[in-house]
């Protein structure tokens, strides 16, 4: 009896041993290296990312792709596994193409937008060939903020919608089609039944969904690095850059702490507004 | 308040033939049953009606209305559904106002006819609870509720009764039987419980094989069911049939004569109900040998044969059998059905 009582601890405990081991013990080193400076515990080193001259637009940059580049995602994905339930014929290939992004690497699907974007890229050759344009255009430089900015929405836009998109199509398929077709007997369009039966119904896929990508779009980082550079910094590749090429760890450990602090608080935000009403789940 | 009018509706997926030619009419106020075995095509018949499956040919009027080609909140109806399907999202109240809440109904009159509903449904109690919060009979009452609200002038039923467990399913009936008889709601009704359709519907249309086999009043479909399958499908335990030749225009079975419809040469099926059978003390009858028999409190169950043919009985339980009796047996010559072995179809007394 004991030894049954104490199994389903055991086959936890490599599992658990792994995270403390590799993700509680790094944070807990990351906090503490943020906070030491050379006359011992203190903000200085929170002081010094304040003063760093790309702070500022490191936060504005990653806020601004977040809350752009997320809803969009939303919006992209929900109309995405919608038309997809209305498939008859050649559902999964489809599926199977909706979701290539998921299988390339940030870094490779990053290059792969800076081969089209570049001033020599597709892009400019293509409107070039057709005569929109007379010459070469640059549009990832620190003199396009605009086209920059948009050139990294789109990237990561490709890159990640796929991974909003699965988890909702799992979720519409848990959905009884009953429901929906319950709506539709009682009167309501296709809109109503959408926003009066199948949102609401797919709300914990949403949730799910929403805190993934949110927390995965505050770290993007390779999308952004080999499309904009050091012409669009952001909180991680601020990181990157103090940590690499500034070898100043502690400050680095700085916006460690900042990129996570940040995820936690958009995750308790999604999490608290999302949330099933009092009553409503058993 | 509407009629339905069904002509020759087919149902094709791919090549798989679900309906074959269905017509009925369901009068104004009429309550009709669709009963018949799984797969036999009921269920894909009042989907057709409801709108959530086109049919492959055919014609649904609805109050004398072209229904064919329109979507469900069009055709001015209301369904509950096998599994219920209330939202799980959603309040009782919400639940029921549903209806009323998609065509714009004005918030006072919905506010009255949800209270009007749920005391019909006596739910009135249950109004801010979420659906999670109810026992299947709860939730069943509350779909039903949520039909009757929008006081529809059809109302379909998909098996309604049939996840709730016994005791509640015959009080469900009981009760649905009094709400829609006073509400006078023409109503289809899909089952495959025939106890189901015997109490509740004016008329029932008998489905096998994506056709309907008979339509009649309950009695009429018992009494005189019009075909083999109709009488082995109604009644429990079934109608028997013994296949018996003709000679000289008459059935001999034991001692007794019996007589055919005119005019058959061959042999002949004749259907008896185990309840339309006598013992016979003296007189003519036939041998039945007891194989099984089974004390069932309103009678005694005797299963066995006669002539080699299998038979069941349904006698007074005033006597005791053993297996291996041989008992006297006499039928109601007034509730014989006969049938022609070959199409399967009733012979008629002309």
């Amino acid at each position: 009896m004991r030894g049954q009582t104490l199994r389903p601890y055991l086959l936890i405990m490599p599992s658990l041993a792994f995270l403390l081991l590799l993700f509680f013990v790094p944070l807990v080193q990351t906090v503490a290296l943020a906070f030491s400076t050379t006359t011992g515990t203190g903000v200085g080193n929170f002081v010094q990312m304040l003063d760093d001259l790309d702070f500022r637009d490191s936060v504005r940059n990653t806020f601004g792709l977040v809350l752009c580049v997320v809803p969009l995602q939303l919006l992209a994905a929900l109309g995405m596994s919608m038309m997809l339930r209305h498939v008859r014929w050649g559902r999964d290939i489809i599926l199977w193409i909706w979701t290539i992004p998921l299988g390339i690497s940030d870094l490779a699907a990053g290059l792969v937008w800076l081969a089209i974007l570049t001033d020599k890229g597709y892009l400019n050759t293509i409107l070039f060939e057709v005569g929109v344009i007379s010459g070469p255009q640059s549009w990832l430089t620190y003199e396009t903020p605009g086209a920059l900015f948009l050139a990294i929405l789109t990237a990561e836009f490709w890159r990640a919608t796929a991974i909003v998109f699965v988890v909702l199509v799992a979720g519409v398929q848990l959905i009884p089609r009953e429901y929906e077709e319950a709506a539709s007997v009682f009167g309501a369009t296709a809109w109503q039944r959408f926003r009066r039966v199948t949102l609401p119904l797919l709300r914990p896929s949403i949730q799910t969904a929403l805190i993934l990508r949110t927390v995965l779009a505050f770290e993007a980082f390779a999308v952004v690095l080999a499309v904009g550079g050091r012409n669009f910094p952001v909180l991680v590749s601020q990181a990157y850059l103090w940590q690499f090429t500034n070898q100043n760890y502690n400050v680095a450990a700085c916006y460690a702490v900042l990129v996570t602090l940040v995820s936690l608080a958009a995750t308790l935000v999604i999490l608290i507004a999302l949330r099933p009403r009092a009553g409503e789940s058993a | 308040m509407a009629d339905i009018r069904i002509e020759s509706v087919t149902k094709y997926y791919g090549s798989q033939a679900a309906l074959r030619g269905v017509s009925l009419d369901v009068h104004n106020g009429e309550f009709v049953a669709l009963l018949g075995p799984s797969g036999c095509g009921k269920t894909t018949l009042l989907r057709a009606v409801a709108g959530l499956d086109r049919q492959t040919n055919g014609r649904i009027e609805i109050g004398g209305r072209d229904v064919s080609d329109l979507p469900p909140r069009s055709r001015g109806l209301a369904m509950v559904f096998q599994n219920y399907a209330v939202f799980p999202h959603l309040r009782v109240r919400d639940n029921i106002a549903f209806g009323l809440l998609m065509t714009g109904t004005a918030k006072d009159r919905i506010e009255r006819q949800v209270a009007r509903a749920a005391a019909l449904m006596h739910i009135e109690a249950l109004l801010d609870r979420y659906p999670v919060q109810l026992s299947g009979g709860q939730r069943q009452r509350v779909a039903v509720a949520r039909a009757l609200a929008v006081e529809p002038a059809v109302l379909l039923m998909d098996e309604p009764l049939s996840n709730l467990d016994a005791l509640l399913r015959l009080e469900m009936r009981t009760e649905l039987k009094a709400v829609l008889a006073s509400a006078r709601t023409t109503t289809l009704y899909v089952t495959h419980d025939q106890t189901e359709a015997m109490g509740l519907a004016d008329r029932i249309a008998i489905m096998h094989e994506g056709r309907i086999e008979q339509i009649g009043s309950p009695l009429e479909i018992y009494r005189q069911p019009k075909s083999i399958f109709v009488g082995g499908f109604i009644g429990n335990p079934p109608m028997n049939f013994l296949r018996l030749p003709v000679s000289g225009s008459v059935v001999r079975l034991g001692t007794l004569i019996l007589n055919p419809p005119a005019g058959i040469n061959g042999p002949v099926m004749l259907g008896i109900r185990p309840e339309d059978l006598e013992v016979a003390e003296t007189g003519a009858g036939f041998a039945f040998r007891v194989h099984v028999p089974e004390p069932l409190g309103p009678h005694i169950l005797l299963t066995g044969d006669v002539e080699g043919q299998s038979m069941r009985v349904a006698v007074a339980p005033d006597r005791v059998m053993q297996p291996g009796d041989v008992v006297m047996l006499r039928p109601n010559t007034a509730r014989l059905s006969w049938m022609n072995p070959d199409t399967g179809l009733a012979l008629e007394n002309s």
